[in-house]
């Protein structure tokens, strides 16, 4: 017998090639992890043995992910770059994937041209299309392909037990377990157990004359027959998992990632987070949902019925969180560590061979017949029609959904971030990226600068990191409260990270950098703000590593390649002989179970079309619910949310289409009230949630009352707006709400400043700094510092000020000590200061002692996080004195001083105010800092607010300020006695310059409140300029 | 006996070795440093001989400030001869050298005195800026260094020199330990002073040390503005004297004032400037009601100035209030200015909102065209009897028992 090629299998192969070869270009670097395996590469193409990475999460070991794939890229890299190793590795994959759907489907089916209609289906397959175009996930289709390629092997090994299959089984396994850890080992679970059975089956099958006549006992005997190679397969391919990943596992054990669980969509309840259900279920299942009826029949049938298992569990594990049996199943860790939606990708490639076999028999086979005998021709063509124009519509719709809703920011041009890095010795620091997305592991991979954060979260270590639900804090804003306030934590104290540069795409994240005490450097040429915090120190030369034994690292580096060099050489015969048709060879083992499809079981047919039936209510019913949700001016709700949503994603159109059309407010009119509205509210919150409280008063007009959470960068703000909505011709419509009509004296106005320009290095060389070139820091003066305990927490209190004739920026380190003089604590001032003084300018400050500044940081940490709330934890030892080390730069940038206290009024706990800007410069977000005194005119706390507003050039801006109600403030000590400045004693340096100081100066202009723990206080405003100009 | 006799004669014989021994030491190898010399000028060449009967060459340990070094000999004539390496002949110092000699261990020593020339200055200066005064001051260190980089001697004459103001100045100073310095004191007046160095006819390059004005003494302060009218809207601008130091210098530019004004309530407002040329300006708008201010500025904890005070007079005498469309609306004006004008756009306009003599809500809004409409939503304000008081220009309006419908 003389075998043909099968052409089904080519032309999936070129379609294959020619849809996802060119698609990958277009896709494949705006996935979620194809860059992250692209910096593992990188990593493997500059250092091949050694498994230690500096680059990321202030060190980490690539001994925690597979290497094969990457180290597969870094090879190919050394032709064509890395970019040119990761479409290669994607090809080789595509091609991978295809024969493996074909080999796996020839394996279940026996069929040949069931097997080509299979794997054709498979190029399409939804789930296929999205684990490669939109996830990226290219080890796990290496793993899952390979995987498929060894399943025939397995077979023919417990089938006939020739040691041959048993090597081209163990070397196609091990390539598997080099690929993608979790693969092979759920692999063993939900592949080859039920791929067992089903050997049990065929082997019991050939003693016996019907498939009915195969008992359990009979089942049972074969096992025991068949139990010898069961059991060797079993343990030699436990022995490869283990062996081929050895360093790994070591890893692993050494390193157990004890890390808060991270939330996943594929964790969520698809039911109520629609879009985790879409992507983590509608799209992988895809066209199999509607097929699922008769997968389920078939792989019920006795000899499928371990797959049937297999693919049911699969099912139910794969739908999260909308049913509790998952997490019931899989245990608490294992649920919250796992991705879920790897399950239902499993079973959507357990699906592929039925699902060719339904087109089979569906196209040419009996089904086709018993349709178009009991329904007509013209009735299979729709039918086919439909399920074909759902196919394309899922793969279209797949491949586009990147297009649609972007995962990530748009491409960045990395080139001037590298030459930014690579120039000045700007890689001695570590950076940051904030709002890059998956493409900051591009940059990693093209820079040799290193990053506190990093985009594999599981090999993070750093405690700030891993006691947070974060994945990087590159993405915190998308994290919420949690999110922001790790990200604070960082930039709060960047010495110990030895951060020094960020890297800016999101101008959301500006005004926390500027009250961290970061200033602007430039922005680059590609559009990136480069931010930069002074006395920083550059990383040391030498840091610190986990070395693993030499020998562990030379298995990782050639035990990949090994495997794959012995699958390859084993299995190259398979391959001629199945591709190529070189020589004669028996038919597989497998083949000799065909199944007979004479007989479509009306039984399935009826219950697919009701299926299908329920799936089309389901899925219009879902349409109209979208519907109702979105039709923006259905009711005064859905206008309401529509109108904040439009707001809250700054479409000002849309907003401006849901006023009032008979308020007649033009939309130049209401673009020119927005646009001249900045502030913290309007120009850097991010919506988090909306309610609204419904008034009727008559069937066209209702008053609602809105509550919005807004996340902004520096704090969680909650607005109450009162709006009236009135009804047009079925159309509900929002009143416009009044404007500042504060009207500027001036049209032209004039305004000096000093203004200073530090020339950094004055000769251009690559030498050190010339030492005349170095200016000295500014003297500063900690005028009074405290360490006092308020409401439970501990804080340390004073005022600084320049006593230089230059300005400064100022960074205040206060650290915590027992009696016994053991160090607690120590942290920054966060945004309790005005980072930047003008010469003879004071500042009130604060340090707070947040859960990491603690020494004892992981009982520290509180499991929710509020970064407002932290709360110091229980110590046996209580901080009695403190020690304050402040230092000064010279800075020439964010010295606006130009804002007034210009009106204030204190009413029963409350203060009323106006500023006014009277320079030259749009202030973006106003913060006063309001010290407190006690009655005989001592300092004992330092409070601030945000105002939401900003203020405009010669006009006024009001605030409210609700002064503090309880106010039992503990000095736990005042001495002046530890407190250094740039190093030097305090005392002794402010004496020099400031020899006769008036003490207490402005005590006489401080502002009395009626309050019974507070006398007076003081405001000072300090100022974020968003664009400067 | 013959126990003692044997005794005896293995002394003896033990004896005996023993001057065979010394006998050949002394008969064997000698060596002797035949180099007299032990002052070395850098960077000469260095030779140091040793007489030696044997053809043994044994090799000499040499060590400076640098390192240590093993050097290997050549044999002439019974004369070892080693070659000091140019990495120690030019360095000055002491060399310290051993001869690797088992049996015969010389060692010694020879210093290598600097040359009484200068290649290169290196010059060091800091605090490149200090307080004006005579109390401040930044060190001058100078290290004149030969063509091999080495110190010169002790006593080398080296020029400190400096230009301030109109004069210029040239100190000798000497090298002691290898180094030059000088304290170079502030005078009375800031300003840019240029410091160099000279010795031996070679000249340091310029160095600037900046020479900031010390703390700032007390000033005077002025106001200016169109008006006097508390109209809400126009500027009045604070400016102060030339503010200086007790050495009557100009305090350097982007000095911080705050002004602090205390206004008839007793409640304090601030505003603050930066000196340019010992000027501060700081501007402030009017209060939108009568008032009188207090201003004093302060450079704070150094100096002060004086107390002046401002008077702003009333421009609303008076205001109409009309309540329309079921009292739900309320318009407030026409408000008048001081020459009968209307208020420019922006005056903060005040409704308090009483129900049962418990005060529910302020609602402030600013006038437009001298009016201000109020309307009140029946979301928040159901149908009811309320109080109303109307704010503004410091003056308030009550009404009593409005109901809402």
């Amino acid at each position: 017998m003389k075998e043909t090629s099968n052409k089904y299998l080519i032309s999936a192969l070129l379609l294959g090639l020619a849809f996802h070869g060119s698609s990958i270009f277009f896709t494949l670097e705006t996935t979620y992890d194809a860059l992250i395996h692209l910096f593992f590469a990188d990593h493997y193409a500059n250092s091949w043995f050694e498994p230690w990475n500096y680059e990321w999460y202030t060190g980490f070991t690539v001994q925690s992910y597979p290497p094969l794939v990457h180290q597969s890229i870094g090879l190919l890299s050394m032709i064509g770059g890395l970019k040119f190793g990761m479409f290669s590795v994607a090809l080789i994959a595509i091609v991978l994937f295809i024969t493996g759907t074909y080999r796996f489907s020839l394996l279940m089916t026996g069929n040949k041209t069931v097997a080509g209609y299979a794997c054709l289906l498979a190029v399409f397959s939804s789930s296929f299309v999205e684990t490669l175009h939109i996830f990226g996930q290219l080890p796990s289709i290496v793993g899952v392909s390979v995987l498929m390629h060894a399943l025939p092997e397995i077979y023919l090994w417990l089938k006939t037990g020739k040691k041959w299959y048993l090597a081209t089984s163990l070397s196609l396994i091990a390539v598997t377990v080099t690929s993608h850890h979790v693969t092979p080992i759920f692999g063993m679970v939900f592949f080859i157990f039920p791929l067992i059975g089903m050997v049990i089956m065929d082997v019991s099958r050939e003693q016996v004359n019907t498939m009915k006549e195969v008992t359990f006992k009979l089942f049972l005997n074969t096992f025991f027959k068949l139990f010898k190679r069961i059991v060797s397969f079993g343990m030699l391919s436990l022995v490869l998992i283990i062996g081929c990943i050895f360093p790994y596992w070591l890893n692993s054990k050494a390193n157990p990632i004890t890390q808060v669980p991270i939330p996943h969509g594929s964790r969520d309840n698809f039911l109520e987070i629609t879009s985790s259900g879409l992507v983590f279920f509608l799209i992988p299942w895809g066209i199999l949902l509607v097929l699922l009826p008769y997968i389920f029949y078939r792989y019920y049938s006795k000899r499928y019925l371990f797959f049937g298992l297999s693919v049911t569990i699969c099912t139910i594990l794969g739908t999260g969180g909308t049913t509790p049996i998952p997490l019931k199943m899989l245990g608490e860790t294992a649920f919250n560590i796992l991705t879920l939606d790897r399950f239902t990708l499993w079973a959507s490639i357990l699906s592929i061979p039925l699902m060719g076999e339904f087109a089979y028999r569906f196209v040419e086979g009996d089904l086709k017949e018993l349709i178009q005998s009991k329904f007509g021709a013209v009735y299979h063509r729709i039918i086919g029609g439909i399920l074909a124009g759902l196919m394309v519509f899922m793969v279209v719709f797949t491949m586009s959904l990147n297009y649609f809703r972007p995962s990530q920011p748009q491409k960045i041009k990395m080139l001037p971030i590298v030459n930014f890095l690579n120039q000045d010795d700007h890689d001695k620091w570590r950076f940051l990226t904030l709002g890059f997305g998956d493409q900051m592991a591009w940059l990693s991979a093209q820079t040799n600068a290193m990053t506190v954060d990093g985009n594999y979260h599981s090999a993070r270590r750093l405690p700030e990191l891993t006691t947070r639900p974060i994945e990087r804090l590159e993405n915190s804003k998308f994290k919420g409260v949690a999110g922001i306030g790790s990200l604070q934590q960082f930039l709060t104290t960047p010495e110990k990270y030895n951060l020094k540069y960020i890297f800016s795409n999101d101008k959301f994240y500006d005004p926390i950098l500027y009250f961290c005490g970061w200033q602007r450097l430039r922005q680059l040429e590609n559009g990136i703000m480069v931010w930069e915090r002074l006395n920083i120190p550059p990383v040391s030369s030498i840091l610190p590593k986990e070395d693993v034994a030499k020998w562990l690292k030379i298995h990782w580096g050639i035990m990949p390649f090994l495997t794959v060099l012995i699958a390859f050489i084993l299995n190259i015969q398979m391959l001629w002989v199945n591709m190529l048709k070189t020589r004669f060879k028996p038919i597989p083992d497998f083949l000799k179970f065909p199944t007979t499809y004479k007989k479509f079981n009306r039984n399935v047919l009826r219950i697919t079309h009701i299926w299908s039936i329920i799936l089309a209510v389901v899925v219009f019913y879902g349409i109209y619910l979208f519907y109702l949700k979105n039709d923006s001016q259905r009711s005064p709700e859905n206008a309401i949310i529509a109108y904040y949503d439009a707001l809250d994603f700054k479409e000002f159109e849309k907003a401006h289409s849901l006023i009032d059309p008979e308020s007649k407010l033009p939309i130049a009119q209401y673009m020119l009230e927005i646009s001249v509205t900045d502030g913290l509210l309007s120009s850097y919150a991010k919506m988090d949630a909306i309610e609204t409280e419904i008034t009727k008063h008559n069937d066209s007009t209702v008053s609602a009352k809105v509550v919005t959470q807004w996340i902004t960068p520096l704090e969680k703000i909650e607005k109450v707006d009162y709006k009236t909505l009135s009804k047009h011709k079925g159309k509900w419509y929002l009143q416009p709400d009044d404007l500042n009509n504060d009207l500027p004296p001036d049209q032209l106005y004039s305004d000096n400043a000093t203004k200073y320009f530090n020339q950094g290095r004055r000769r251009i060389t690559t030498e050190a700094t010339h030492h005349e070139d170095i200016l000295k820091q500014p003297v500063l003066e900690v005028v009074s510092a405290k360490l006092v305990q308020y409401d439970g927490s501990y804080a340390i209190i004073g005022e600084v000020q320049n006593i230089d004739n230059v300005p400064a920026d100022v960074i205040l380190k206060g650290t915590l000590y027992n009696d016994n003089n053991k160090q607690l604590a120590t942290y920054n001032a966060k945004y309790h200061v005005k980072h930047k003084l003008m010469p003879k300018e004071s500042s009130s400050f604060r340090i707070n002692f947040e859960g990491i500044a603690w020494s004892r940081t992981q009982d520290s940490i509180p499991d929710t996080f509020n970064p407002d709330e932290f709360t110091p934890i229980e110590f046996e030892e209580q901080p009695t004195k403190f020690n304050l080390q402040v230092a000064g730069n010279v800075s020439g940038s964010d010295l606006y001083k130009n804002v007034v206290l210009s009106d204030i009024n204190i009413k029963k706990g409350t203060m009323n105010g106006n500023l006014f800007n009277s320079g030259i410069q749009e202030i973006t977000i106003p913060q006063l800092l309001i010290t407190y005194y006690d009655a005989n005119k001592n300092m004992v706390w330092v409070d601030h607010l945000f105002v939401k507003e900003g203020v405009r050039q010669q006009r006024k801006q009001d605030f409210e300020y609700a002064i503090l109600k309880d106010g039992k403030v503990k000095i736990i000590n005042d001495s002046m006695k530890n407190i250094f400045v740039n190093g030097l004693p305090n005392e002794d340096i402010a004496n020099k310059i400031v020899p006769n100081r008036i003490v207490n100066h402005t005590n006489a202009q401080l502002q009395a409140i009626e309050h019974p723990d507070f006398s007076y206080i003081k405001i000072e405003i300090n100022t974020y300029i968003g664009s400067p100009n | 006996m013959q126990l003692k006799r044997t005794y005896l004669f293995i002394l003896g014989l033990m004896l005996l070795s023993s001057f065979a021994v010394i006998q050949q030491n002394e008969t064997g190898n000698k060596i002797e440093l035949l180099t007299a010399q032990t002052e070395f000028e850098v960077g000469t060449n260095i030779i140091l001989k040793f007489s030696i009967s044997e053809v043994e060459q044994p090799l000499l340990y040499c060590s400076n400030s640098y390192g240590s070094t093993v050097i290997s000999s050549t044999l002439k004539n019974n004369t070892l001869e080693f070659y000091i390496p140019e990495n120690i002949t030019k360095k000055i110092g002491v060399v310290n050298w051993k001869l690797l000699n088992e049996t015969n261990p010389l060692s010694g020593q020879f210093n290598i005195n600097p040359k009484a020339e200068v290649a290169t200055l290196e010059t060091y200066i800091g605090p490149p800026s200090i307080e004006a005064g005579g109390t401040d001051y930044t060190m001058l260190v100078v290290i004149p260094t030969d063509s091999l980089d080495n110190p010169v001697p002790t006593n080398t004459l080296v020029k400190a020199k400096h230009q301030f103001l109109d004069s210029e100045e040239t100190n000798d100073i000497y090298t002691k330990n290898l180094i030059s310095w000088r304290n170079m004191y502030s005078k009375k007046e800031s300003g840019r002073m240029l410091v160099s160095s000279e010795s031996i006819g070679i000249n340091s390059k310029e160095f600037t040390i900046n020479v900031m004005p010390a703390i700032p003494t007390n000033f005077k302060i002025a106001a200016t503005r169109p008006h006097n009218y508390a109209d809400g809207n126009q500027i009045t601008t604070f400016t102060t004297t030339i503010i200086k130091d007790k050495q009557n210098n100009v305090i350097s530019d982007g000095t911080f004032v705050t002004f602090f004004i205390t206004n008839s309530e007793g409640n304090i407002l601030k505003t603050t400037g930066t000196t340019i040329d010992g000027i501060a300006t700081s501007k402030i708008i009017h209060p939108d009601y009568e008032d009188s201010w207090s201003i004093k500025a302060y450079i704070d904890g150094m100096s002060e100035s004086n107390n002046i005070s401002l008077n702003y007079k009333q421009v609303i005498k008076d205001f109409d209030v009309e309540f329309l469309d079921q009292n739900r609306t309320i318009t407030v004006g026409p408000l008048h200015s001081f020459m009968q004008q209307m208020i420019p756009d922006g005056l903060h306009v005040k409704l308090h909102i009483f129900k049962n003599e418990k005060h529910i809500n302020t609602i402030t809004k600013t006038s437009f065209n001298g009016y201000v409409n109020f309307k009140l939503k029946p979301a928040i304000y159901n149908n009811d009897t309320y109080n109303f008081s109307i704010e503004t220009a410091g003056l308030l309006k009550e009404f009593k028992s409005k109901e809402l419908w």
